[in-house]
């Protein structure tokens, strides 16, 4: 069966097949109905005109009948006028009295007939049509015939009923045509806060869990579904919070007993001892953080309206850095653009995948060497060493989580680049690897940059 | 020098206080923020350690509440979540520095340290790296005890990097520190004044670098 993709297309599509039967009903009705009023409204004047011609039938004693027509009955029925005639008939058919020209009757006699009687007849091109009226003169039972010739060109009302199809009938359809203009309108108007509440709904998503359909004024029909929908936003809503909250909830209650632990250790009188267990406990929070910085990825989502400043966030980073770097004898440097490089995105997350990138780097740079940070215009940030390098064949493996090259290194929880990349995925970034020449490798990250407009500075 | 830790777990709270008083402050401890807002209205203290999860509220509600007041005691935030966001949230309402669980008490003193040697602060004291020391008050350096005359603006970017000991100072920062928001900096100034800083300090043999680090700022550190 056929369905209807849209409410309107079904009201129009709908509307437009009644409209057209409904105009053709509707003429053919009013037709019939002026047509019929027409024939009754003839039908009684005829029947009027053979009674009042009755009236003036006399009977003489000797038992002959005579017709004395008064001046205007004799102008109406004349030859010359043409238009009504008479004829006055006997029971045995001889007609007694006629204003035709031959003394002919108007309708063919018949006794069984009843008193009253409507009759056409064609006589020669005319068509006459009227009424037979039954009447006792004397002991004389007489048939009263009155007729009217329809071509005469004084009737007028056979032709109006006879063009009322053709005139009048085709303005029904315009008239219905406008109606369902009207009333598309009406729809379309009465339909507006539902598509006012579709244009909020398309801005609720991961990012924007608080936003609800307004329903003042939807209209009553469509409410329910409308409330319908709020509450099920509700639950979502209430879904993602307690996702949210808990990684809030596991990074307190982690990095608390560590905290009593690092502190045990601090005062420790024994400080060789506290200090190699600190490096353990170091070692502990690191992968604490970054399994509780996984948990968190996993539920973040992105505000497609969020921005940052790439330069920054690699200047916060690269400035946060350089103490643990410098402890280990390494350098850091930041080099290219000048200016803020915005880029969509969340600067928090951001800055964690270039500060994985950089503990990377810094992990496999020589002694000695420098890790560089590279912010470029087009939304590129690349972190550069002077390491081994990456493999080819090592090139996917070293994304996937818990993966490392060598399981005894220190410090090394094979979390860090499967971070970066789950950071680069949610903001539609590219992750590029290359060796560098002699030694050394570049991991950069591409992320959308904003124009300056976009990102709301001069 | 009496400091406050609002700290909601009992043994954390009892171990810091152990490690404040082994570094000569007398400690308070409390565990609520409904505490904490009482005893804040009546007692003076040095500074204030705060736990970001209390189990009665944010402690950054109280934060905010104690800034209300325009109480200006220097607070040092304590948070389990590491994010950016939080830190940035935290010295938005007020807070002077934060700390991520875990931290090494002897970082905890430092920054302590740090904030209570503000200007405006009541109490000065010296900073320390090495044989180089650093007295607040005077604005004094001395290398192995012996005082050093040095200009006023190596002496500014001195004291504003032993401040920030272990810390890397951005090259913005220490333009504003130095010449305010105000006025044209030439763009090679800084550099001037921390290449002079250095020979001095290693002409008159102290024990520390000043590291450059480039496109970020600057780092001082005992010499590896």
């Amino acid at each position: 069966m056929f369905r209807f993709k849209s409410i309107i297309s079904r009201i129009v599509i709908l509307h437009v097949v009644a409209v057209v039967i409904t105009s053709v009903f509707m003429s053919l009705a009013l037709s019939w109905l002026l047509n019929y009023a027409t024939n009754t409204i003839h039908d009684e004047a005829m029947q009027e005109q053979a009674v009042s011609v009755g009236e003036h039938l006399i009977a003489h004693s000797d038992g002959q009948l005579e017709l004395d027509l008064p001046l205007d009955l004799l102008g109406l029925y004349s030859q010359a006028y043409g238009r009504y005639s008479y004829a006055v008939v006997d029971a045995r058919g001889h007609v007694l009295f006629s204003s035709l020209k031959d003394n002919a009757a108007l309708f063919p006699a018949d006794k069984r007939s009843r008193d009253v009687e409507f009759l056409q007849q064609r006589i020669g091109d005319a068509t006459v049509s009227g009424a037979s009226v039954k009447k006792t003169v004397g002991d004389h039972a007489v048939w009263i015939q009155t007729g009217e010739d329809l071509a005469n060109r004084d009737v007028l009302i056979d032709d109006i009923v006879a063009d009322f199809y053709r005139n009048v009938g085709w303005i029904t359809l315009p008239i219905l045509l406008v109606l369902l203009i009207a009333d598309i309108a009406i729809f379309r108007r009465a339909l507006r806060p539902l598509r006012q509440a579709s244009e909020i709904a398309s801005e609720i998503g991961p990012a924007r869990t608080d936003v609800r359909l307004p329903t003042d004024e939807i209209p009553r029909e469509v409410r329910p579904l409308v409330s319908a929908i709020n509450l099920a936003l509700d639950r979502l809503e209430q879904g993602f919070r307690i996702q949210r909250d808990f990684t809030a909830d596991a990074a307190h209650e982690l990095r608390t007993p560590l905290s009593i632990l690092r502190t045990r250790l601090d005062l420790l009188e024994d400080k060789k001892v506290g200090h190699a267990l600190q490096q353990d406990v170091e070692g502990m929070a690191h992968i604490v953080s970054q399994l509780l910085d996984i948990a968190e990825l996993d539920a973040f989502v992105v505000d497609p309206l969020e921005k940052a400043d790439l330069r920054s966030v690699t200047a916060e980073i690269a400035q946060f850095i350089a103490p643990l770097a410098l402890a280990q004898g390494k350098d850091i440097a930041l080099t290219g653009a000048t200016e803020p490089v915005w880029v969509k995105g969340n600067p928090e997350m951001l800055g964690r995948a270039i500060r994985n990138l950089s503990e990377n780097a810094i992990n496999h740079t020589a002694a000695g060497t420098t890790v560089e940070f590279v912010v470029e215009d087009n939304g590129t940030v690349s972190v550069l060493d002077q390491g081994p390098g990456i493999a080819e064949e090592e090139r996917n493996l070293i994304f996937q989580r818990f993966w490392r090259r060598d399981h005894n290194k220190a410090g090394s929880t094979g979390l860090g680049l499967s971070i970066v990349q789950r950071i680069a995925e949610l903001h539609s970034a590219v992750i590029t690897v290359q060796n560098r020449k002699p030694n050394g490798a570049c991991f950069s990250l591409k992320f959308t940059p904003l124009a300056a407009a976009q990102a709301g500075v001069a | 020098m009496r400091l406050l830790v609002v700290e909601d777990n009992a043994e954390l709270a009892e171990l810091l206080a152990k490690g404040l008083q082994t570094a000569g402050y007398e400690v308070d401890v409390l565990s609520t923020v409904e505490e904490a807002t009482s005893v804040l209205l009546t007692t003076f203290y040095a500074a204030l350690i705060l736990d970001l999860g209390l189990p009665d509220g944010d402690g950054l509600s109280l934060l905010r509440e104690i800034r209300h007041r325009n109480n200006p005691i220097p607070v040092l935030v304590l948070t389990a979540r590491g994010g950016l966001h939080d830190r940035v949230h935290g010295l938005r309402s007020g807070a002077d520095d934060y700390l991520v669980k875990p931290f090494a008490l002897e970082e905890l003193i430092a920054r302590l340290e740090a904030q209570l040697r503000r200007p405006g602060h009541l109490l000065g004291s010296s900073l320390r790296i090495a044989n180089l020391e650093f007295d607040t008050r005077n604005r004094q350096a001395s290398i192995d005890d012996q005082p050093q005359v040095l200009s006023a603006r190596e002496t500014e970017v001195l004291e504003l990097l032993m401040r920030s000991k272990g810390r890397v100072v951005s090259k913005k920062q220490v333009e504003d520190h130095i010449f305010g928001h105000s006025g044209e900096v030439a763009s090679n100034a800084i550099e001037v004044y921390v290449h002079r800083l250095r020979k001095q300090l290693a002409e008159r043999g102290a024990k520390v670098q000043v590291h450059t680090i480039r496109g970020v700022g600057y780092l001082i550190a005992e010499e590896s």
